[in-house]
């Protein structure tokens, strides 16, 4: 059936050997671990790096929204789906409203990168489903509530903008902090 | 009581226990074929271990709408699941659990076994035409070119033993087997062979992987079964399960030994089970190694094949019982 | 609809004008995505096979002329999302040759080294799907399709620790890759492929002299080395077909030259050929990996680091065409620039779409179940058919 010029006896000596192996490696397999996780009973560990949820963030000194209202954010995302309005103030400038669409949002990270406050991060956890859409158009309130919740991932834009940056360009503290690098980076001088 | 009450009683008894035993076969695969594959399987339903799956899967095709595609051939659509699943049923009267324990052991038994269980295909048939459905036709053409060719081998590989015993009475049988070591499939050479020319009929009667070209999920989506729904569908798969370890048992009793084994006269229906249980799981095994194959190569592989061979085989047993009774051994 | 000049009808001496019309609909459980295959056929041969395609059109064109150089990266990986890594790389590729964008050379081999994990665990999913479709989904397919998406599962894993997402990642930006490596991720890499290489040792020993499997796929769907060069097939298809063509060695990019990597060709242009073609591709990936972890080149990962505006990159007046060695084949990029921030525009070459066009002339004289043996074998993803 297969081999050409093989003789009858051949040919089936092949197919008993070609069916014992088949059937071996499925009875092998029947003694391996099982690869299925139990969600929601068994959680796997989220890499650092995981592009969950959207949140915003607080300062960690001073307790403060980091969100400047620069509308970056708004600008980049392909799909369009965060809208910001500005409130000026003499300081510095705040979000009057931030609302983003968590639907529609791709989780490409590009708002995360360009911000110039680490104040939008994504979380290390996926896990919004609900029945009704309108729980996942996300205001600030909603935004800021989830960031206290779940753990951040590990991205932020000042982060990843010193990832992509030349070595020598690299902060102190975002090497030491990073982790993301695979060789230790030394400074150009 | 007289004894049509009693024939009656037996026969339900056993038809209530075959239907059980059928839905559990279904858990039983669906386990074993996901420790093949690296998963679990039934889990939550009947928590651990999915023990309640199988009964809220017929809960689920019992409430389910009924469909009857409007260009249908109502009569021959609606008796299609019964004309499939009687005949798949009715094998279960021939089959003996123990001596003396079953609904009726004929003395044709065999006969009546694969004369009821080539049945099956005339409701095959009326489910792929009546369907109006082209993959249905499709599948429904097929089937019945693969049954008819695998019917013969078929019956050739379950005539073996038949011709080494001397009897069709499948009691008869299985006590034949206890001077060879309690299994026909002990018999040098013969024996063996008849047993592996067996269960790769069983495959294609059964529609099995890797003969399951009539209903071949990836091209003609269920085969003659797409336009069933509720609970004809629930029917059409009891009757296929139920010929599944109907020819199990059958595989069991008369190449296995059926309740032939050590232990006291209790355990013989425990043996017996055991034994089909393990002939159903090897069966199920090859279904879950292999791809299919077309229906020209799969009827090339009857015709020229595996029909030359069970003949063969069965020529040979006979030559060698001739020679037994008359000289020899 | 019928008037395409691609059909051909195969008179088979059947006798009969018993023909019937069949819709392998767009919705079918071995269409590989969303593709209407309208057969002709005499019983169970086919006769004459009508494609039609266009059902996940999402306007990628029109999109890209609407997102910058920056944004459209990301959206570009949902072209082939099988294989995101190589369809990124396609664009991005195209933007850095027409805005003449030096790449650092720890990015190229990033590149490199990603689009051989992806490539990986594409054909994982090629072969998963392929035998489940000629398996069956409750059969001895299903076992090997659960096999491969186990050893998928463990390649997006690594992707994952890479980037944060598992099947669009949008791990490209132009001048560079938006991501290094993580510490220990080496490592995992490397205990990853080797597992991997052993799997695929397996899944060889359940296939390769299986008869069952050898009857289905050889002598099936043969595709001609004329044919091949006339319809312009690309990837395994062409290499299948004895024709030594890789995007990789013909033009090299991305570092690809420094790589030392076999192009496995064989003759015979059937299923099986395409199939040994895709195996050797698997280890070859794995060898490339593993120089690629060895060799890693200190330095950035971008020239253009740190994106912080939407409009920073601008690409000067010009047009320009990459290709690249997808997983499916060769996959181009044209893009025109108008020196603005968006490119006026942009026009994707699937692999998928080419491969696609030779259905018509394969397939009459096989049976129906060749046509899924054989649209597995071709591999498509519908998302670079119809972009």
């Amino acid at each position: 059936m297969a081999r050409k010029g093989a003789s009858f006896l051949g040919e089936t000596w092949q197919l008993i050997g070609a069916v014992g192996r088949a059937m071996g490696m499925t009875f092998r397999n029947f003694f391996r671990r099982p690869v299925t996780l139990q969600y929601p009973t068994v959680k796997r560990v989220y890499p650092d790096r995981f592009r969950g949820i959207l949140a915003l963030t607080y300062d960690h000194d001073t307790g403060e929204e980091n969100c400047i209202g620069c509308r970056l954010c708004e600008f980049i995302c392909p799909p369009q789906v965060i809208k910001v309005e500005m409130l000026k103030a003499e300081k510095r400038n705040w979000a009057k409203t931030f609302t983003l669409e968590l639907y529609s949002c791709e989780f490409c990270e590009l708002c995360v990168q360009v911000c110039p406050t680490d104040a939008i991060i994504m979380l290390k956890t996926f896990d919004l489903a609900t029945a009704d859409r309108r729980e996942m158009l996300l205001d600030k309130d909603r935004l800021h509530a989830l960031g206290l919740e779940h753990p951040a991932s590990w991205a932020t834009g000042n982060r990843l903008r010193d990832m992509q940056a030349p070595p020598k360009a690299v902060k102190t503290e975002a090497k030491v902090e990073a982790g993301g690098k695979a060789e230790a980076k030394e400074p150009a001088e | 009581m007289s004894p049509l009450v009693y024939h009656a009683l037996v026969g339900f008894v056993v038809l209530n226990a075959v239907i059980g035993m059928v839905t559990y076969v279904t858990l039983l695969e669906r386990k074993f074929a996901a420790r093949m594959q690296s998963r679990i399987g039934p889990y939550y339903v009947g928590w651990p271990h999915g023990w309640l799956q199988p009964i809220a899967d017929a809960l689920k095709l019992m409430m389910k709408e009924d469909i009857v595609p409007r260009a249908a051939d109502r009569w021959v659509y609606n008796l299609a699941p019964l004309a499939f699943l009687v005949p798949c049923i009715l094998v279960f009267a021939t089959i003996p659990f123990a001596p003396g324990l079953g609904v009726a052991d004929l003395n044709i038994g065999v006969l009546f076994f694969l004369a009821v269980s080539a049945l099956e295909i005339v409701g095959l048939f009326m489910g792929g035409w009546g369907s109006n459905n082209k993959y249905a036709l499709l599948s429904a053409m097929r089937a019945v070119n693969q049954i008819i060719s695998y019917d013969l081998p078929f019956i050739f590989a379950a005539l073996v033993p038949v011709v080494l015993a001397g009897s069709l009475q499948l009691s008869v049988i299985v006590e034949a087997q206890r001077a060879m070591y309690g299994a026909f499939v002990f018999y040098p050479v013969l024996g063996q062979l008849a047993f592996v020319a067996f269960l790769v009929a069983t495959l294609a009667a059964e529609n099995r992987v890797p003969f399951d070209i009539l209903e071949a999920e990836s091209e003609l989506v269920a085969g003659f079964r797409v336009e069933y729904s509720g609970m004809k569908f629930a029917l059409i798969q009891l009757g296929e399960y139920a010929h599944m370890i109907a020819t199990s048992f059958l595989g069991a009793l008369l190449f296995l030994g059926g309740w032939l084994g050590p232990g006291p006269a209790w355990m013989g229906p425990v043996w017996f089970l055991l034994k089909a249980v393990v002939v159903f799981l090897v069966v199920t095994w090859v279904r879950w190694s292999f791809v299919r194959i077309r229906v020209d190569q799969i009827l090339a592989i009857s015709w020229k094949l595996l029909l030359p061979a069970t003949l063969v085989l069965l020529m040979a047993t006979a030559l060698v019982v001739a020679l037994r009774s008359t000289g020899g051994a | 609809m019928a008037e395409t000049t691609a059909q051909q009808t195969v008179e088979i001496g059947y006798g009969g004008t018993e023909r019937l019309v069949m819709n392998m609909g767009p919705q079918h459980p071995s269409a590989h995505g969303v593709f209407r295959a309208i057969l002709t056929l005499e019983g169970e041969t086919v006769v004459a096979v009508d494609a039609v395609i266009g059902y996940l059109h999402r306007c990628h064109e029109k999109l890209a002329e609407n997102l910058t150089y920056v944004q459209y990266p990301s959206i570009a990986s949902k072209t082939d999302y099988v294989s995101a890594m190589t369809a990124e790389l396609a664009y991005v590729a195209a933007v850095e040759k027409v805005g003449k964008i030096d790449v650092p050379k720890r990015a190229q081999q990033l590149r490199v080294l990603v689009a051989e994990l992806q490539r990986i665990a594409s054909h994982c999913l090629w072969l998963g799907t392929w035998c489940m479709d000629m398996g069956g989904a409750l059969g001895g397919g299903a076992t090997i399709f659960l096999y491969a998406i186990r050893e998928r599962e463990l390649v997006l894993d690594l992707f994952e620790s890479l980037t944060g997402a598992r099947l669009l990642y949008g791990f490209h930006q132009v001048g560079g890759v938006r991501y290094d490596v993580p510490a220990g991720w080496a490592e995992r890499c490397r205990q990853t492929i080797d597992l991997i290489g052993r799997r695929v040792d397996e899944y060889e020993a359940m296939l390769e002299d299986n008869p069952f499997f050898l009857v289905r796929t050889q002598g099936v769907g043969v595709i001609s080395r004329e044919l091949a060069q006339d319809v312009g097939v690309c990837g395994p298809l062409i290499r299948g077909s004895g024709i030594p063509y890789d995007v990789r060695r013909t033009e090299p990019y991305s570092s690809y030259q420094d790589f030392d990597f076999k192009v496995p060709v064989e003759t015979a242009g059937d299923c099986f050929a395409r199939y040994r073609v895709r195996m050797v591709e698997f280890r070859e990936s794995i060898k490339i990996v593993r120089q690629a972890l060895d060799g890693l080149a200190e330095g950035p990962i971008s020239s253009r680091p740190g994106v912080k505006s939407v409009g920073q990159v601008r690409i000067p007046k010009g047009e320009g065409y990459t290709r690249i060695e997808g997983a499916r084949g060769e996959v181009g990029c044209y893009l025109v620039a108008d020196g603005g921030a968006k490119p006026y525009r942009l026009k994707w070459r699937g692999a998928s779409f080419s491969n696609l066009a030779v259905l018509p002339y394969i397939i009459p004289g096989h049976k129906i179940a060749d046509v899924v043996a054989i649209m597995g074998s071709v591999d498509p993803v519908f998302g670079e058919v119809d972009r």
